[in-house]
């Protein structure tokens, strides 16, 4: 391995943990602005840098802020070295599981692309780490990260997080089995635990998805139900989030922690939130394969696919200008002393969606320009880069479904919690691998 | 031992919850849709320091000393208010005005806003009118406990949006500062 | 003694009781507010009236009507109600409605009968006839006319009590307006008692004036102390702060009377010169390091020159208690300690006798320490302690409460000087270790007063700063000097006392009454055993 290839493996590492750190404050955001439009309300509205409020994602900046600032209380009877290694274990876990997701077809660069490097073609896989392990990396790793709420809930000394902290790990053991059988479900489907292997066979028709646990249908959503079930009870997410039950038990396990140490917890569960999602997309939803587009298809077709896209995108963000322009005439800036900073607001975002505009319009030249000759390479990235995009967008839209059930459900009570996973969960997602094996033999057997 | 109330039957395809998840989410979306498109006649709120609401004429805001034609404050200190307070926020210190008819008078009235629960019972409980709590404020705010010690001077003729906070009130009035009150850096009251 | 019927209870009662006292001993209130059971009857307020069932010819008024066999009264029929509704809308008819700024309010019989007789709205359509307000007549009384019912008390006060006869009701019906004469002001000593008596708040104590609603006082009763006479009072107060005092009736002792000095005196509870903390050689020091540092010294002077260098002086300002305690301690630890008695008014007693209530001695337990000294037997005189200190054999001096280098007047001396007191003076000045001795109306004990009455004293009010009864300091000092066998408490020690001095045998604390009980005047030559009122330990 040369220094290049050692470059290489560290960009993607980077861009794993980018990945998922950019997302972490967005979804604050989100979660915060979601869950406001869900009560009728306008959530937060009123951090601003010169005037731009930016929807709120201000607040996410003073948030940060805050937390640093903040007074760092150590409780003097909690067990030091438990309480303070705590809050790293589920946020470290959490960037682990991350590695051995794909997030794009491979990446092929061909031999002198530039120069005389590299010397043969170059596939370089878009995955931090390829390993045969697979989904079992995953599920090893993710069933650690109780170890931090455990840690945090005995060493905090305290009994209320005691109890936050015995929750957790007797709700993670409950629904790891069911989470478990259902995976077991896909692999018996794409007769493989490599995520990556199973993200290439559900390119093409949307009935490649795990989700139609290739036209097994009833298979595959039933698998999906346990599966998203169990990732909202792991992540301790509504209506599962009894270790921090504020009504009963305060705060549950980070009951004693603040500034950023809280911060870690927190930031961890939004991180446990977008690997959920990215692990149900790979494994339910085409992973990052655009619907009917196969990355053979979508790489000779690369020109047509950024023409209309940009032709798209032209309409709809001039269409976000308007919105921003008319809603100069809002109660609010009328009411608003005609001096304030956010007076220039709405001017602010039409000249946003403007330029929006004028990108889309860039990525039509693009296109255009690829009939023209466009280098290999350029393709390459431009699938890489819908990939990504694709991902990210099926992503966003599973972490807005945790914060959407979030504020829809009540919390369960533990009884009802323990029932739905043992005596329901369990024995239909028992039942549900029977029936997958019965289709795969039936699928081998006669249709193959 | 723990009684248990028996609650709905639930049927079969309830206990699966999917259907009433469903259901509930389908609500909370149509919500979400119907205010991204068009949030503000949805909502509401206020965008309270930018707008503020007017109170209804009843209702129970900041308290004011009512004054008599030639200026003086009504109160005779007959301490009916501080009785009858369920919070014991009321002060008054009575003293006799040679040059008045009426005699009595307060040297001092101090209301404690922080242990005020705004019954108004003092209101009630008054012979002479002398305090009501048709001020309309609601901001009763301050930086120190002492800011929210309103006394007897800026209560005093205290109407809707006609005077400041008491902190500002008393760094522009030191005169009419509650005693041991720093203007320029407030401390907090003995004893708390 | 008669027997008469008040709404159909039987009372047998003494000649010559009026029938509001008699419906008082059968458990009935008759409303009133000119009767007063010290002043001669005037009945012209007519609220006591009653219709009177038998023996006599009704309605008429009960303070008027003596008490004889088959007299039988009725306060309780639609009769009377009206009738007390009809008088109460007369008295209101130009009362002003001062109630807010009035200092009676809340003590005052027409609120109080107005809200369980009158409850009527007022008819009248006309101005209210008003007279004048705020009139300062005496160093102590404001005179409001306006509020005036011309109950005549004060009238009948000035001329039977202190017979003065200051005060008139002038002008006539509507108009009568009570008043002094033009150029004149009250004189006499008694003007506390003015505002006491009216029923209303037309006479108003001007020290008391808006000081505090009555409402917020808690009346706890004590004992005067500021001469031999003893005055019951109840001492108001709210939260452990006096507001005033009042007099309590006794009728043994004051009636329903007190002095101004006396009345005044509350001051003396928060007066700057009281003292609160206990100082040594070194200044100020907790009670206990002091009792101790001098018992080191009672030892030490006891030990190099004898007993006869310690001495102790008993207090005629303090308790039985406290000079009964001080000097069982002393005996028991230094027996050969010699003790005096000086009589004699200190610097701070006010200059002021009458015949009515106020002493000569401005002491209130002379006669009580006289008891106490005249049992032990070995007490000596001014004169005695004036030799023991010239000669220089007296090294080491204890003072009970009262200012004795004062009384003494020129005289060399002691070495050293102990003193147990309450307020500051030239005695406390002198003293090396200065021990703070609790206030007659903070502590539990007994004065004795010139008529040989032994009243007792419960504590009204907390003890101010560190000071402590004269009991319990000298039982700490019993303890400091290895005596641990003294009983501390005040009963107890009235027990012991009452075993030992002649003229207390048979009497004990809780046995006092709230009229007091009088000492033997001529002791019983047995022992009569007191009572053992002591709780159990």
């Amino acid at each position: 391995m040369d220094w290049i290839q050692i470059g290489i493996v560290a960009a993607k590492i980077g861009f794993a943990v980018a990945f998922v750190m950019s997302i972490v404050p967005i979804l604050i955001w989100g979660e915060r602005k979601w869950s406001a439009y869900i009560q009728d309300r306008p959530g937060p509205n009123r951090a601003q840098i010169a005037g731009i409020r930016a929807g709120g994602l201000v607040h996410v900046l003073t948030d940060v802020v805050k937390l640093f600032m903040k007074e760092d209380v150590q409780p003097t009877a909690a067990m030091k070295a438990y309480w303070w290694v705590a809050p790293l274990i589920p946020m470290i876990v959490g960037l682990m599981t991350f590695t051995v997701v794909p997030w794009s077809s491979d990446f092929a660069i061909p031999a002198h692309s530039f120069g005389d490097w590299p010397a043969a073609d170059l596939t370089i896989p878009m995955q931090v780490a390829r390993i045969n392990a697979g989904m079992l990396f995953i599920l090893a790793f993710s069933s650690l990260s109780v170890y931090g709420i455990m840690l945090a809930g005995w060493g905090s000394n305290n009994k209320f997080s005691m109890l936050g902290g015995l929750r957790a790990s007797a709700q993670m053991i409950s629904y790891e089995l069911a989470m478990g059988l259902s995976v077991v479900v896909m692999f018996l489907v794409y007769g493989t635990v490599r995520l990556d292997e199973i993200a290439q066979q559900q390119a093409g028709s949307i009935f490649n998805w795990g989700i139609f646990a290739p036209t097994g249908f009833i298979v595959g959503l039933i698998a999906f139900l346990i599966y998203w079930t169990s990732v909202l009870a792991e992540t301790n997410r509504l209506p599962f989030d009894l270790p921090e039950g504020e009504a009963e038990i305060v705060a549950g396990y980070h009951t004693e922690y603040s500034s950023m140490r809280f911060a870690l917890f927190f930031m961890a569960e939004y991180a446990h939130m977008i690997v959920g999602s990215t692990l149900t997309v790979t494994l339910f939803f085409g992973s990052y394969n655009i619907p009917f587009l196969r990355p053979e298809t979508l790489q000779a077709n690369i020109d047509g696919v950024l023409i209309a896209l940009g032709c798209l995108g032209i309409p709809v963000n001039l269409f976000f200008a308007w919105l921003a322009w008319k809603r100069r005439r809002r109660v609010f800036y009328l009411s608003i002393r005609p001096d304030d900073p956010r007076q220039k607001e709405p001017k602010f975002w039409v000249a946003v969606w403007t330029m929006a505009a004028l990108a889309s319009a860039g990525l039509a030249v693009l296109g255009i320009s690829r009939w023209v000759g466009m280098h290999l390479l350029a393709a390459e990235t431009a699938v890489l880069l819908l990939h990504i995009g694709m991902l990210l967008v099926k992503v966003m839209f599973f972490c807005y479904v945790f914060v959407w059930i979030r504020w829809t459900l009540p919390r369960f009570r533990y009884d009802q919690l323990m029932n739905l996973g043992w005596r329901m969960m369990v024995p239909v997602a028992i039942a549900n691998v029977l029936l997958a094996g019965i289709w795969v033999i039936i699928r081998e057997t006669f249709l193959a | 031992m723990t009684q248990q109330v028996p609650g709905p039957e639930m049927t079969t395809g309830q206990k699966f919850y999917v259907r009433e998840v469903l259901q509930g989410l389908w609500i909370t979306l149509k919500h979400t849709v119907r205010n991204v498109l068009n949030a503000d006649e949805n909502f509401t709120i206020i965008d309270y320091p930018d707008v503020k609401k007017v109170m209804p004429e009843r209702y129970k805001g900041a308290h004011r000393l009512t004054t008599r034609p030639d200026g003086k404050v009504k109160c005779v200190a007959c301490m009916m208010c501080a009785q009858i307070c369920p919070a014991k926020c009321i002060t008054i210190e009575a003293g006799e005005d040679p040059d008045d008819p009426v005699e009595k008078y307060p040297v001092q009235f101090q209301i404690d806003m922080l242990r005020c629960i705004y019954c108004g019972f003092c209101v009630e409980a008054c012979p002479k009118d002398a305090i009501r709590m048709d001020t309309g404020i609601y901001e009763i705010n301050g930086f120190t406990r002492q800011d929210l010690i309103h006394d007897k001077a800026y209560m005093k003729d205290l109407k809707a949006g006609k005077k400041p906070l008491a902190e500002d009130w008393y760094r522009e009035h030191p005169e009419d500062a509650p005693p041991g009150y720093d203007v320029k850096a407030p401390k907090l009251r003995e004893g708390y | 003694m008669p027997t008469v019927k008040v709404n159909g209870i039987e009372v047998e009662v003494a000649p010559g009781t009026n029938m509001i006292e008699a419906a008082r001993q059968a458990g009935v209130d008759i409303p009133h507010y000119c009767y007063h059971p010290h002043l001669p009857v005037a009945g012209n307020c007519r609220m006591c009236l009653v219709d009177v069932e038998a023996g006599g010819r009704g309605p008429d008024i009960a303070c008027n009507m003596q008490a004889r066999d088959g007299l039988a009264i009725r306060t309780d029929t639609d009769n009377v109600k009206r009738m007390r509704r009809s008088v109460m809308e007369f008295l209101l008819v130009n009362h002003p409605l001062d109630c807010p700024i009035c200092d009676q309010a809340g003590e005052c019989r027409l609120q109080d009968y107005y809200m369980e007789h009158g409850q009527h709205h007022s008819r009248l359509a006309d101005e209210k006839i008003t007279r004048t307000k705020r009139q300062d007549i005496g160093d102590l009384i404001i005179l409001d006319a306006d509020r005036c019912i011309a109950c005549s008390r004060c009238v009948r006060f000035s001329d039977e009590v202190t017979k003065t006869g200051e005060l008139r009701l002038f002008n006539r019906t509507d108009h009568t307006e009570i008043g002094v004469f033009p150029g004149t002001r009250l004189s006499h000593h008694y003007q506390g008692c003015l505002a006491d008596i009216c029923p209303v708040g037309a006479l108003t104590n001007k020290d008391f004036r808006f000081q505090k609603r009555s409402w917020y006082l808690r009346a706890e009763p004590s004992v005067c102390d500021r001469c031999a006479t003893g005055c019951n009072i109840d001492v108001d107060h709210d939260h452990g702060e006096v507001f005033r005092y009042r007099p309590r009736r006794n009728d043994a002792v004051n009636k329903s009377w007190m002095c101004d000095f006396g009345r005044l005196s509350y001051k003396r509870l928060a007066a700057e010169d009281r003292i609160l903390t206990a100082r040594g050689p070194e200044g100020a020091e907790g009670v206990d390091a002091v009792l101790a540092g001098l018992a080191a010294a009672v030892d030490a002077a006891a030990r190099d020159h004898g007993d006869g260098s310690v001495g102790l002086v008993l207090g005629t300002r303090a308790t039985n208690e406290a000079n009964w305690a001080m000097l069982r301690a002393l005996r028991a630890a230094v027996p050969g300690a010699r003790v005096f008695l000086v009589e004699g008014n200190d610097p701070d007693a006010f200059d002021y006798t009458d015949d009515l209530l106020v002493h000569a001695d401005k002491n209130p337990n002379t006669a009580g320490v006289r008891l106490i000294a005249e049992a032990d037997g070995a007490v000596g005189d001014a004169e005695a302690l004036r030799a023991a200190l010239a000669d220089g054999g007296l090294r080491l001096l204890l003072v009970l409460a009262d200012d004795v280098l004062a009384r003494l007047g020129e005289v060399r001396r002691p070495e050293a000087l102990a003193f147990f007191g309450t307020w500051a003076n030239a005695t406390s000045e002198a003293a090396r270790w200065v021990l703070p001795l609790a206030a007659a109306q903070e502590v539990e004990g007994s004065f004795t007063n010139f008529q040989g009455r032994v009243q007792r004293l419960q504590p009204a009010i907390p003890a101010a700063g560190d000071s402590r009864p004269g009991q319990v300091l000298a039982a700490g000092l019993a303890r400091a000097l290895g005596e641990d066998a003294l009983p501390a408490g005040a009963a107890g020690v009235f027990h012991d006392l009452a075993a030992n001095v002649p003229a207390f045998f048979g009497l004990s604390l809780a046995g006092l009454g709230a009229e007091g009980a009088l000492v033997h005047r001529e002791p019983p030559t047995e022992q009569v055993a007191p009572p053992d009122t002591r709780p159990a330990p």
